[in-house]
């Protein structure tokens, strides 16, 4: 049977573009937490979604694309700390840089902040590139 | 081949992998990827783990062709790895 890989999507879209390369794999992305997003229903932006959202700002600086969809998914999560979870109105952006890579799995070290450039969590997030 | 670098490289996988095991029960020959007996079931994720470990602690560059089939197959291996490119 084949199997179609969820897409980054509204509401599972968290990552809303890039704002800065300064590297080939490494740079800044924005994400703004709407009120309508599923996540924050329950006034706050869990703690997991935190991982995804630094997975998926990895992958835009990767060559993905935020209206067309995924171009690899989260794999896996390690050292990952939360100092505080976002509410709605919060403009985040996140920090991202390549630690490693081996063929399609890669390693990512992130950073979100807020708007005030406080730290709202921290941590590597791996990847692997393409479809599941 | 070095018992001590056996046991570093033993240390290293289970540091690095954090793994909830003895290093010493590690069987020198035992295959470290894939679901074959007796062998520790690492998969892709951990492949690469591995990889930044290694580079870390030995101080060398691992290319990705080189990872896999013989230079990570096993303790034995990774040891013959990294005597081969520490030279």
């Amino acid at each position: 049977m084949d199997f179609e890989p969820l897409p980054h999507a509204f509401p599972f879209r968290f990552a809303d573009g890039v704002v800065e390369r300064t590297g080939p794999a490494a740079g800044r992305v924005r994400a703004c937490v709407t009120a309508n997003a599923e996540s924050v229903r329950a006034t706050e932006f869990p703690a997991a979604v935190l991982a995804e959202l630094v997975a998926q700002s990895a992958l835009l600086l990767q060559g993905g694309d935020a209206a067309l969809g995924r171009k690899g998914f989260l794999a896996g999560v390690s050292d990952f700390s939360v100092q505080r979870l976002p509410v709605a109105g919060d403009v985040l952006t996140i920090d991202v840089a390549i630690a490693g890579r081996l063929g399609d799995t890669v390693k990512f070290e992130g950073i979100v902040r807020d708007a005030e450039g406080g730290a709202v969590a921290r941590g590597s997030v791996t990847v692997k590139q393409g479809s599941a | 081949m070095s018992d001590d670098l056996k046991k570093r490289v033993k240390e290293l996988i289970v540091r690095q992998l954090k793994l909830e095991m003895d290093p010493a029960t590690i069987a020198d020959d035992a295959p470290l990827f894939g679901d074959a007996d007796g062998g520790l079931g690492l998969d892709s994720i951990d492949a690469l783990e591995l990889v930044l470990g290694v580079e870390k602690e030995f101080g060398i560059k691992v290319q990705d062709e080189e990872v896999g089939v013989k230079a990570f197959a096993s303790v034995n291996a990774l040891c013959e790895f990294v005597r081969q490119k520490a030279a």
